[in-house]
C-alpha cells in the first residue's frame, strides 16, 4: 500500500466511495471493521452494487426476453409503420411495422452476446500473447512490433476494415472487434508479467531451477488476473459500443438480426419526426454500458487500489 | 536524450512497414467488386470482367503488393478507383476539416476536462467529485451519435443558434469556421472528456500526496496555485499519455461525427471509401490515419523528457 | 446572356429586390443530390447521379422531352435516305466547348463510337454500323446495313448512358476506361478543383453556351441558365440533409424521405412535390439458372404470395400517394402500360398455394441465397420484407446483409448459390427507362447474354422482336401485351411495386420540373 497522507481532519470512515477511482486505503489508521452481508457490501462498494445490478437486470431482459410480453422482434407489419408509443406498442413500431419494444427487448441478447465475448476472448487471447511475450525475447521482439503495428491502427477503423473483409454476422462483429481489441490487453499483460518477474518471488523461483511453464501458471498468471478482469469491463464497455457504431455505419450486425446498433442505424433517418426508433435502444445501451464501467470501477477499486491509480 | 528520440524514431519504421503489410492485405482478401460498382446496374457481366482488367484487379498478390509499397515510400499513393483522381489529391482536400474537428475537439476537451479533473481531485470524495465523476462515465457510455443528433436537434433545429450541418473553410474567417465546429467536437469530445477528466482526477490524487505539495502548502502557497502549478505540472505525464492514446478513439469517432454533421472530412471519405470498396483510398487513409496516430506518439514519448527530465530510457 | 435572358429571370424574380439577384449567394444553387459523385465520365460509369451530373456538364445531338419524344438539341436537323440506311446530321451553329473550341463533326463521330461501345441501343448500332464518318464540320453521317427506325430515341434518350457529345481527344479514352478532363459544350461548366468526391461538385454557368430558342422541356429545347453556380452537397445522412434544408442551409434535396415529408411541409419556406411522375419499379430479381427458381413454379409461387403493398409500404412509407401495385413490368401512365397477365399479382395473398407449388417444384429446404445491399434504402427495404415473406413461406433463408459493391460483382457469378452465387437480389429501375423494351434490359430473356438472373423465355423474346418490328403504336401495345404476360407467367422477374419519390426545395426557389432528371436549367433563385 502506498503511504497515503490524508489532508487534515480526514476521516476514512467517510470516505464516500462513489465513483471514486483512487480510493486512499487508509492503512495507517485503525482497520474499520467491514460490515458483513449484503448491506455492507452494497455499502463499501457501491459503485459494484449499482453497476451489477444494472448489469443483472439487463442480463435477465436478455434471457427472458420471449416471456416480457414480446412479439416477434422479426415480424413485419408494413401496414402498421412508424406508430408512436402506445399501450398496444410501448414503445411504438419501426419503418417496417416492427414492434420497438420487441427489438429493443432482445436487442439486449445481442449487445450482451457481442461485450462478454469480446472480453473473454480478448482476454484469454491477449493473456496468451501477453505471457509467452513477457517470457521469450524472440516471441517479444516480433509479436509486440505486429501488436504495436495493429495497435496505431485506431481500432474503429481496424474492425469497419475487418468487416468489410466478410458478411456481417455476429460471429465476425465478435471475431472483428476481439482482434481490433487483442494488441491492447496482452500488451497490458505483458507489462505485468515483466513488473513481476522483477519480484523476488519469481526471482527466486527461476533461481532455483523451476520450470518456466510452471512459473508462468503458478505465479505469474494469477497475478495477471486481477487487472485483466479490471480490463475486460472495459473491453467488454468498448466492444458494446463499437458494435453499435459498426451497426450504425452500416458494416456490423446483420439487420436481420435485432441489435441496439442495429434499431439505431434504421431509425437514424427519422430521428426528426420519431425520435422513440432511436431513443429507447440509445438508453438501453448506455445504461448497459454504464453499468459494466460502473462494475469496472468498482472492481478496480475493490481489487487493487494501486491499480486504479495507474489505469 | 538524442540518442533516444532517434531510437524512437528508428522504432516506429517497423511498426509503420506491418501497417502497411496489414492494411494491403486486408484489403486485398476484401470480396467486394470496384469494378462491378463502376459498371452499374445495366452492364453486363462481360463489362464488368473488362473493367475489371482496366483496373489491374487481376494480378497476383506479391505483384500488387510490391509495386504499391514501391510507389507508397515515394509519396505516391495511387489514384482512386472511382473518382480517377490521385489518392494524395483526395486526401488533401479532406485533411482541413478532419483536422480543424481535431484541434478544435482537442482544445475544447483540454479546456474542460483538466479542469474538471482537478477540481474533483481537490474536492475528492465530496458531491462535486461524484457529480465530475459520473458525468465522466456517463461520457463513455452514450454512443458518439447518439450525442450528436441530442445536440444538433437542440443547439440547431429548436434553438436556432449554430449550423446544422456543413464545414466553412478556415480561410472565411474563423468566426464562421468555429461555428461549424462546435456542436460535432463536443459530441466527439465526449468520450475524450471523460478520459482526461479520469486520468487528470488519478493522477492529481497522486500528486497531491507527495512531499512537495504538502512543503508548497506549507510555505503558504495559494490553492489555485498549488493545484495548477506545482501539481498538475507533475500529473502532466500520465495525462499526456492518455491524451496521445485517447487520440485513436478520437480518429475512430470523427469517422461517425463527420457522417452525422455532414464534414467533408477524412472520415466520411473513409466509410465512403469501404462502402465502394475503393482500395487505394481505403489503403491510403488508413495508413495515414495510422501514421498520424504513431507520430503523435512519439511526439509524446519525447515530449515525456520534457515534462519529467528524470525518465530516462 | 442574351436580353430575352434578362427579362426572364427579371419576370421570375419581379417580386425580389433587384439588388439581391445581384447578390453571389443568390445566384448559387445549393443542392443535395440523391447520391455521392464518386466518379465522373458518363459512358464508362452508369449511375443514374452520373448522368445527373453530366446533363449539366455535356449536350447531346437530340434530347427527350417529357413525352419521351426525342427533339433536336444539338442537332440543326438530320436526313435519312429513303432506305433508311443513311442518316445525315447537321450541327446547329454557335455550339462551342467550354475550351472555347467550337464543336465539330468530328467530336460527334468519336464521342458517338465510345457511347456505342457500352450502350445496348449503341451496340444494336454498331452491328448495324456500315460507316460513321464527318462529312464537313458541322455535318456527319451514319452508314447502316440495315434501317434503325429507333436511331433519334438513341440519340437522345435520358437512360444512362446517354450518347453525350465530348471533344474528340476526350472521347478517344478507351471506353472502359475513366475520362480525366471534364469538358463539354453543355449549359454548366465542371469546376474541376472544387470538386470533392464524396462530399462536393460545383457547376459553373458557361457563358459561351447558346440555348435553342424553344422553351425548355426536359433534354429538348432552350436549356437557360438562370443561376451562377450550382452547388452539389453530399449528404448521406437523411436526417442532416432534411435539418439542412429547413435552416436553408441548402436550397433544394432531390429525393427526402417520405417520411421526413411531413415535417418539411410543416415550414413555410418549403415545397415539396413528386420528383418524377414516371417514378421507380422495384424488382427482385430471381436466378433462373439453379434450383428452387429454375422451376418456373417456384418463381410462380413467390409471385402469388408476395404483397407488393408490404414492399412499397417499406420503400414510401405511410402515404399512399406514392406507391401502386404493379401487376406488369412498364411504367404506368406510357402509352404501352398494360396489366395483361397480372392476375396473379392481385387480390388477396395465396401463402397456402404458394407453399404447394414451392412442394411441387421439388422444394427441399435448401438454403435461399438472398443478397440484400444494405448501403441502399430501397434494397434494404426490399431485403427485408422478402426474408420475412420466405420465411412465412416455409423457406430457408441465407440472408446476406451486404453492400451495393458486393452485390455488383455477386449477382455477375453463375455458379450455384452455396458456391458463391446466389438466388435472389434487389435493384429498381427508373420508370423512364422501363417505357419500352428498348431501354429496358431487365425484361430481355436471353438466357446467358440476359441481365442477371439470366431468364430464358423465347416467348418473351418473340414479342421483344415484334415490338421492334412494330409498324404503329397499336402493333408496339399489342406486342407489349403479349411480353406482358409471357414475363409474368415465366416470371422474368418479381415486380415488386411502383413508387414515386418526393423533391423538396425552399420556396425562393422556382422553375424545378417534374422528370427523372433533375434539371438546374429554368430554374432560379431569388
Amino acid at each position: 500500500m502506498s503511504a497515503t497522507a490524508l489532508p487534515p481532519g480526514f476521516d476514512p470512515a467517510q470516505i464516500p466511495p462513489g465513483l471514486a477511482i483512487a480510493q486512499p486505503m487508509p492503512d495507517v489508521l485503525p482497520p474499520v471493521k467491514p460490515r458483513k452481508g449484503f448491506i455492507g457490501f452494497v455499502r463499501r462498494h457501491p459503485t459494484m452494487a449499482i453497476g451489477g445490478f444494472l448489469l443483472l437486470l439487463m442480463l435477465c431482459i436478455a434471457i427472458f426476453a420471449p416471456y416480457l410480453f414480446t412479439k416477434d422482434p422479426t415480424a413485419l407489419a408494413p401496414a402498421l409503420r412508424t406508430r408512436e408509443p402506445s399501450a398496444r406498442w410501448w414503445f411504438g413500431t419501426d419503418m417496417l411495422g416492427r414492434d420497438v419494444y420487441s427489438r429493443v427487448l432482445y436487442g439486449a441478447r445481442v449487445s450482451l452476446l457481442v461485450g462478454f465475448s469480446v472480453a473473454i476472448l480478448a482476454s484469454v487471447i491477449g493473456l496468451f500473447i501477453g505471457i509467452v511475450a513477457g517470457f521469450n525475447r524472440v516471441v517479444d521482439s516480433i509479436v509486440m512490433r505486429v501488436m504495436d503495428g495493429l495497435m496505431s491502427i485506431p481500432s474503429i477503423l481496424l474492425a469497419i476494415a475487418l468487416m468489410a473483409l466478410t458478411r456481417g454476422s455476429v460471429q465476425n462483429v465478435i471475431i472483428a472487434i476481439t482482434i481490433a481489441d487483442v494488441p491492447r490487453v496482452s500488451r497490458l499483460v505483458r507489462g505485468v508479467v515483466l513488473s513481476l518477474r522483477e519480484q523476488p518471488y519469481v526471482e527466486a523461483a527461476v533461481a532455483a531451477g523451476t520450470r518456466t511453464p510452471v512459473i508462468m501458471f503458478k505465479h505469474i498468471l494469477p497475478n495477471t488476473l486481477a487487472p485483466l478482469t479490471v480490463q475486460a469491463t472495459y473491453v467488454c464497455a468498448a466492444a458494446m459500443i463499437t458494435e453499435a457504431i459498426l451497426s450504425f455505419i452500416g458494416a456490423g450486425t446483420p439487420p436481420i438480426i435485432p441489435s441496439w446498433g442495429n434499431i439505431m442505424a434504421e431509425g437514424r433517418a427519422l430521428w426528426q419526426v420519431k425520435p422513440y426508433i432511436v431513443f429507447f435502444p440509445a438508453i438501453f445501451l448506455s445504461i448497459t454500458v454504464l453499468a459494466v464501467n460502473l462494475l469496472g470501477d468498482g472492481l478496480r477499486d475493490a481489487i487493487d487500489p494501486r491499480l486504479a491509480k495507474r489505469l | 536524450m538524442w540518442a533516444y528520440i532517434v531510437r524512437r524514431v528508428v522504432a516506429t519504421i517497423p511498426v509503420m512497414a506491418i501497417v502497411a503489410l496489414f492494411v494491403f492485405s486486408l484489403l486485398y482478401l476484401a470480396p467486394g467488386d470496384p469494378a462491378a460498382v463502376i459498371a452499374g446496374d445495366q452492364a453486363t457481366p462481360e463489362d464488368v470482367e473488362r473493367i475489371r482488367a482496366s483496373l489491374g484487379l487481376d494480378r497476383p498478390f506479391l505483384v500488387r503488393f510490391g509495386e504499391w509499397a514501391f510507389r507508397i515510400v515515394q509519396g505516391d499513393l495511387g489514384v482512386s478507383i472511382f473518382t480517377n483522381l490521385p489518392v494524395v489529391t483526395m486526401i488533401k482536400q479532406r485533411v482541413e476539416p478532419t483536422l480543424s474537428l481535431m484541434v478544435v475537439t482537442l482544445c475544447l476537451a483540454l479546456s474542460i476536462a483538466i479542469p474538471m479533473g482537478v477540481i474533483a481531485a481537490w474536492k475528492q470524495g465530496t458531491t462535486i467529485d461524484r457529480i465530475v465523476m459520473g458525468v465522466a462515465v456517463l461520457g463513455f457510455s452514450v454512443p458518439v451519435f447518439v450525442v450528436g443528433y441530442l445536440l444538433a436537434y437542440t443547439f440547431a433545429l429548436e434553438l436556432d443558434w449554430l449550423p446544422v450541418q456543413g464545414y466553412t473553410p478556415l480561410s472565411e474567417g474563423i468566426p464562421y469556421w468555429l461555428e461549424n465546429l462546435i456542436l460535432p467536437a463536443v459530441a466527439l469530445g465526449g468520450v475524450y472528456i471523460a478520459l482526461i477528466a479520469r486520468i487528470t482526477r488519478a493522477s492529481m490524487l497522486e500528486v497531491l500526496s507527495q512531499d512537495y505539495v504538502r512543503t508548497a502548502r506549507a510555505k503558504g502557497a495559494g490553492q489555485t496555485s498549488i493545484l495548477f502549478v506545482h501539481a498538475l505540472k507533475n500529473a502532466a505525464v500520465p495525462i499526456v499519455t492518455v491524451v496521445g492514446i485517447g487520440f485513436a478513439g478520437l480518429i475512430g469517432g470523427a469517422v461517425v461525427t463527420e457522417s452525422v454533421f455532414a464534414i467533408p472530412g477524412l472520415g466520411r471519405l473513409t466509410v465512403d471509401a469501404i462502402l465502394r470498396r475503393d482500395y487505394p483510398v481505403i489503403q491510403g487513409v488508413v495508413l495515414l490515419f495510422s501514421f498520424v496516430y504513431v507520430i503523435v506518439n512519439l511526439a509524446i514519448d519525447i515530449l515525456y523528457t520534457v515534462f519529467d527530465p528524470r525518465i530516462r530510457y | 446572356m442574351n436580353r430575352r435572358d434578362v427579362l426572364a429571370l427579371g419576370a421570375a424574380s419581379a417580386f425580389s429586390a433587384p439588388a439581391l439577384a445581384q447578390n453571389a449567394a443568390a445566384r448559387t444553387l445549393r443542392f443535395v443530390p440523391q447520391a455521392n459523385l464518386a466518379n465522373f465520365d458518363p459512358i464508362w460509369g452508369t449511375q443514374y447521379v452520373v448522368r445527373n451530373a453530366s446533363v449539366n456538364v455535356w449536350d447531346t445531338l437530340y434530347g427527350v422531352d417529357s413525352d419521351l419524344m426525342p427533339q433536336r438539341q444539338m442537332a440543326e436537323g438530320e436526313e435519312v435516305s429513303s432506305d433508311g440506311l443513311t442518316w445525315t446530321f447537321k450541327l446547329r451553329s454557335g455550339l462551342k466547348f467550354h475550351d472555347n473550341e467550337p464543336v465539330l463533326a468530328k467530336d460527334c463521330v468519336q464521342s458517338l463510337k465510345r457511347w456505342m461501345a457500352r450502350d445496348t441501343m449503341g451496340l444494336m448500332i454498331r452491328d448495324l454500323l456500315v460507316d460513321i464518318s464527318a462529312v464537313d464540320d458541322r455535318t456527319f453521317k451514319i452508314v447502316l446495313r440495315s434501317p434503325y427506325p429507333k436511331m433519334l430515341y438513341a440519340l437522345g434518350k435520358n437512360n444512362s448512358p446517354m450518347a453525350f457529345i465530348m471533344p474528340e481527344r476526350i472521347a478517344r479514352t478507351d471506353p472502359f476506361q475513366q475520362i480525366s478532363e471534364y469538358i463539354g459544350s453543355g449549359p454548366f461548366r465542371f469546376v474541376r478543383n472544387e470538386w470533392v468526391p464524396g462530399a462536393k461538385a460545383v457547376f459553373q454557368k458557361f457563358d459561351g453556351y447558346v440555348p435553342r430558342d424553344e422553351p425548355a422541356n426536359w433534354l429538348a429545347g432552350g436549356k437557360r441558365v438562370l443561376i451562377d453556380r450550382l452547388e452539389w452537397t453530399v449528404m448521406p445522412d437523411p436526417a442532416t440533409a432534411a435539418a439542412a434544408l429547413q435552416s436553408g442551409e441548402v436550397d433544394w434535396w432531390e429525393n427526402p424521405l417520405s417520411d421526413l415529408i411531413p415535417v418539411l411541409r410543416r415550414n413555410r419556406n418549403i415545397r415539396t412535390d413528386i420528383a418524377d411522375p414516371l417514378g421507380n419499379i422495384g424488382t427482385m430479381r430471381l436466378n433462373h439458372l439453379h434450383p428452387p427458381f429454375n422451376d418456373v413454379r417456384a418463381r410462380r409461387a413467390l409471385l402469388m404470395a408476395m404483397s407488393q403493398e408490404d414492399y412499397m409500404r417499406a420503400v414510401v412509407g405511410s402515404d399512399d400517394n406514392l406507391w401502386k401495385a404493379l401487376p406488369g413490368f412498364f411504367t404506368p401512365g406510357t402509352s404501352l402500360y398494360t396489366e395483361e397477365g397480372g392476375e396473379v399479382l392481385k387480390g388477396p395473398r395465396d401463402l397456402e398455394g404458394a407453399k404447394r407449388l414451392l412442394r411441387e417444384a421439388g422444394y427441399t429446404n435448401q438454403p435461399v441465397v438472398v443478397l440484400a445491399a444494405q448501403d441502399q434504402p430501397i434494397t434494404k427495404a426490399f431485403g427485408d420484407v422478402t426474408a420475412d415473406l420466405l420465411k412465412r413461406l416455409g423457406m430457408n433463408v441465407d440472408f446476406v446483409a451486404t453492400d451495393w459493391g458486393t452485390v455488383g460483382q455477386r449477382r455477375a457469378v453463375k455458379a450455384p448459390p452455396a458456391q458463391g452465387g446466389w438466388n435472389i437480389f434487389f435493384s429498381w429501375h427508373a420508370g423512364a427507362d422501363c417505357t419500352n423494351p428498348a431501354a429496358y434490359q431487365a425484361i430481355r430473356a436471353t438466357g446467358d447474354g440476359a441481365w442477371f438472373g439470366w431468364p430464358n423465355i423465347p416467348e418473351a423474346e418473340a414479342k421483344v422482336a415484334e415490338w421492334y418490328a412494330a409498324p404503329n403504336l397499336d402493333a408496339e401495345k399489342a406486342a407489349i401485351r403479349g411480353l406482358n404476360r409471357a414475363s409474368l407467367e415465366h416470371v422474368t422477374y418479381a415486380p415488386t411495386g411502383f413508387f414515386l419519390g418526393y423533391t423538396a426545395w425552399r420556396s425562393n426557389i422556382s422553375g424545378i420540373v417534374k422528370a427523372p432528371v433533375p434539371f438546374a436549367w429554368g430554374v432560379s433563385k431569388s
